[in-house]
């Protein structure tokens, strides 16, 4: 019977089953140019070979050739010279006025109340909907323009910022006092580095915000920037420089996210 | 500096919740007094009584004398889990509790250089804790304390969160800390076995809400007291015994919670 | 079953239609209609398509067509190249010349026309600008200019101001806000100095206090040929018979539109009818006696056969080629088909 042979014979040995792994990912830092190239180059093959016309889009030496084009007239520096002041002054105030109200929000019942809802409320509004009375409010000159990426940036902000602080571990704010610690040092010392994991998150959205509102708010009689240039390749179908006017918005987006991560290893480098 | 608590009670969800009924007892200057009793009692909730981090509802906390004027921070705590910032560096860590008060960089540079010697810190001082093992922060949390020249230490649970091996030499550095330096302490624990070797006094508290049931006395002097001692053998199974019922009944009051 | 099927109500339909088509005398064109698809705005200066439409001219002609509705004169162009619609009526851009330089969209016939004294688009200052002393076009230079965007018709227009008061097009400052509704924001609050516009639009604003009209386009671009009719290079050069069928039609509706309000030669009634077929079009969620004023004041000459100002079509590419929003390698011949319409 085999049941008498099962128990006669030793039982067989074999390893363990490793079920753990996934769910992690490694650096692979290759990968990522390697994607870069494969797609430029598929695309580049399929309009050199006639597969995607050339209405529909332009092939990446085109896009390319503008590009240069733009360098060759010195106008990429007036482009990117506009639109990075405006990103950076908009980004920035956005920035501090949404930590401190963000700040104050979570440390403040009564602002609690009142603010909150009141963000939640004019956050989900479109900032593209409100350019016409910016441009009352602000003129068209550079205010209108900052306004739209400020308001833009500042909700986000403000979100990222009381949640971090609501997530501060209490015991710790709890010690601070226990050593006296003064409200205004438990503050800077463990409230804002406590929260600071997820404010530099919030930064990565609301960067992103920035840029996608650059286009926006140079609809506002900008003459120059990189939102302006893709408007104008836009309106006069010139979809080289339009895919060219894009591709230096994904710098700025890489270039930002690459800024982000420095910015956060080094504040950050007492994570692991 | 000597403590003294005089009927405190003390209940939670407006009164739903009683934790603490009427405590009465008193630490003298340059003593260790240990506080047991069954999971939930109110320890923790007494300690930050004695801190100010909270107000009883009946009843007060008295100062008796005044801290020696080289006190920073008469009433120190040391944490369960450490309580350190992990954005901070050991040396960061023990500057927190230094950097509000006047006493010059110089100054604090000093006694953070002092508490790391005497709690064997010193190469460590660049080190963040994520880098330290659990006996390492609670020693930074020690040093943290000793740093503001505490006149009473109130710990709660100091060594639970560390394996066994950890606590023991733990223990014996608390012991050896406090011969040199003589500091009050108020020091809350579940283990039997701390209490014995570390309280001149000890305080066992009943469960829910929390009155004291009785207090012994522990006349071995600390530094000769060694883990098989029979006479500490005996405080500890007389502590058991009075611990028994109240734990097994907590453990039922608990469950039907 | 008590109700009809959908199969039956195929069949009645069908004969209905047959009945009808012999009753108006033109069942065999019905029958072989060319289904198209016409690009429009919802502006007066359509109206010759509508006017076809309505009164059955494209029905004449065998044309079957539906409107397809934009809200701006860019995405027509587009949507031309794309095959999504087939003809259109629109100013000439620079997206409309680059697509022709693509080989994509070709300018076919005439549409709206500056003719000196008939009503035509007038240059606007803002309250503030008229009080500095900004009271004549000569006075402009230094000034802020609303445009929807660089290359449209109203950075053509400023620059052609420009030129004839004599001082340099750079000397105003063109300002792109992309939107006519931005454009009069910001031209009523006083943060732009100046804009040009068409009558109807123009004849609202200076009612209001804070605009002021200070002189008429048509003193500065003689015959400016303002909008053209255009349809994809693939129709015109090989479709020449539903182009001239489709020209034929439109022609027809200009006529009667010129007839009926540019000149009033056709008589109160005619007028009247006018306004209404048009008011089925535009301004359509306005009573009929608030749209029809508007209507009226924005009536300018439609081409009589469609006919088109070269010359002015060719002034306005040398421009867009001064300004470098188009190639210098495109030639007239990329952008207009001469062979459709008279061309003058
Ligand atoms: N802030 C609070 N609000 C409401 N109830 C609380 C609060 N803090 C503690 N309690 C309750 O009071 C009781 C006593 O809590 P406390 O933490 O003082 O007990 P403990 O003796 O320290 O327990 P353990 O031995 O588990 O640490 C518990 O039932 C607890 O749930
Ligand atoms: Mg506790």
């Amino acid at each position: 019977m085999s049941d008498a042979t099962i128990a006669l014979t030793a039982p067989a040995e074999k390893p363990v089953r490793f079920r753990g792994g996934g769910f992690r990912t490694r650096p692979l830092g290759i990968i990522s140019p390697i994607v870069f190239i494969v797609v430029i180059g598929f695309w580049e093959l399929g309009s050199q070979s006639g597969l995607i016309g050339k209405l529909i889009l332009p092939a990446p030496s085109e896009a390319l050739q503008a590009l240069l084009e733009l360098i060759e007239t010195g106008n990429l520096w007036k482009h990117l010279g506009a639109s990075l002041q405006r990103l950076i002054v908009g980004w920035t105030a956005g920035t501090i006025l949404g930590i401190g109200v963000g700040l104050a929000i979570a440390l403040f019942s009564y602002v609690r109340a009142g603010a909150q809802p009141l963000v939640s409320a004019i956050f989900p509004i479109p900032k593209i909907a409100l350019l016409p009375l910016f441009i009352i409010w602000f003129g068209i000159g550079e205010g209108s323009k900052i306004a739209t990426i400020l308001f833009g940036t500042f909700f986000p902000t403000v979100i990222a910022t009381y949640g971090g602080v609501d997530n501060v571990d209490r015991t710790l704010i709890r010690m601070a006092q226990s050593f006296g610690v003064s409200w205004w040092s438990i503050v800077r010392k463990i409230i804002i580095p406590g929260a600071m994991p997820a404010i530099l998150s919030g930064f990565r959205i609301s960067i992103a915000i920035a840029i996608v509102l650059l286009v926006a708010a140079e609809m506002i009689g900008a003459e120059f920037g990189v939102g302006a240039y893709i408007l104008l390749a836009g309106s006069l179908v010139a979809t080289d420089q339009l895919i060219a006017g894009v591709a230096i918005l994904s710098v700025f987006g890489l270039t930002v996210a690459w800024l982000i991560g420095k910015a956060e290893s080094y504040l950050l480098r007492w994570r692991t | 500096m000597e403590i003294r608590l005089k009927g405190i009670s003390h209940s939670y969800r407006d009164g739903g919740l009683k934790v603490l009924s009427d405590i009465n007892l008193s630490i003298r200057e340059g003593e260790i007094v240990c506080l047991i009793g069954p999971s939930g009692c109110g320890k923790s909730t007494l300690l930050r009584i004695i801190g100010g981090l909270e107000l009883p509802s009946a009843g007060a906390v008295l100062q008796v004398g005044d801290p020696p004027p080289t006190s920073l921070n008469p009433l120190t705590y040391i944490f369960q889990d450490f309580a350190l910032l992990p954005w901070r560096t050991v040396e960061g860590n023990i500057s927190l509790a230094l950097e509000d008060h006047p006493i010059g960089r110089k100054m604090r540079t000093e006694i953070i250089d002092g508490v790391l010697a005497r709690t064997n810190l010193t190469e460590f001082r660049k080190a963040y804790p994520r880098q330290l093992s659990g006996g390492m922060k609670q020693r930074v949390a020690i040093a943290r304390a000793l740093s503001v020249n505490p006149a009473v230490m109130l710990m709660d649970e100091p060594l639970s969160a560390l394996d066994s091996q950890i606590r023991e030499i733990l223990m014996a550095d608390l012991v050896e800390l406090w011969c040199r330096e003589n500091f009050t302490a108020f020091y809350v624990t579940h283990n039997l076995a701390e209490a014995v070797r570390l309280g001149h006094r000890v305080a066992v508290l009943s469960r829910r809400p929390g009155k004291i049931r009785e207090i012994i006395e522990i006349a071995t002097p600390l530094n000769q007291r060694s883990a098989d001692s029979p006479e500490l053998g005996r405080h500890q199974q007389h502590l058991w015994e009075l611990l028994r019922d109240e734990a097994r009944a907590a453990d039922l009051e608990l469950a039907n919670v | 079953m008590p109700f009809i099927s959908r199969r039956q109500f195929k069949i009645l339909a069908a004969s209905a239609a047959i009945a009808l088509a012999g009753l108006t005398g033109f069942a065999e064109q019905a029958a072989a209609a060319d289904k198209i698809k016409v690009g429009a705005l919802r502006f007066t200066s359509h109206s010759a398509s509508f006017v076809a439409f309505e009164r059955g001219y494209f029905k004449e002609q065998g044309l079957d067509v539906e409107f397809v509705f934009f809200q701006a004169a860019q995405p027509m162009a587009v949507a031309i190249a794309s095959n999504d619609v087939d003809f259109g009526v629109t100013a000439i851009s620079g997206g409309l010349i680059n697509l022709a330089e693509k080989g994509a969209v070709k300018v076919i016939g005439g549409a709206l026309h500056e003719e000196k004294g008939i009503d035509g688009q007038k240059i606007l200052v803002s309250k503030a600008a008229f009080d500095a002393g900004v009271t004549h076009p000569s006075k402009l230079k230094g000034r802020s200019y609303g445009i929807t965007q660089p290359g449209s018709s109203f950075h053509y227009m400023g620059h052609k101001i420009a030129q004839k008061e004599g001082f340099a097009g750079a000397d105003i400052k063109f300002k792109p806000l992309h939107k006519v509704g931005a454009i009069i924001g910001a031209l009523k609050s006083g943060q732009i100095d100046a804009w040009s516009i068409v009558p109807h639009i123009a004849k609202a604003l200076v009612k209001s206090p804070a605009i002021h009209a200070i002189g008429d386009v048509a003193d500065y671009i003689p015959d400016y040929q303002v909008t053209t009719v255009f349809t994809s290079a693939k129709n015109a050069a090989g479709n020449r018979d539903l182009v001239k069928r489709f020209l034929a039609a439109f022609s027809k509706g200009a006529a009667d539109f010129n007839a009926a309000l540019v000149d009033k030669s056709a008589g109160a009634k005619a007028d009247e009818d006018m306004v209404r077929l048009v008011h089925k079009y535009v301004y359509t969620n306005r009573p009929f006696e608030k749209a029809a004023p508007s209507i009226r004041n924005g009536s300018m000459r439609i081409n009589q056969g469609a006919k088109l100002n070269l010359k002015s079509v060719q002034d306005q590419l040398d421009w867009f080629k001064s300004e470098k929003l188009v190639s210098q390698a495109v030639t007239i011949d990329m952008l207009v088909d001469k062979s459709y319409v008279q061309i003058y």
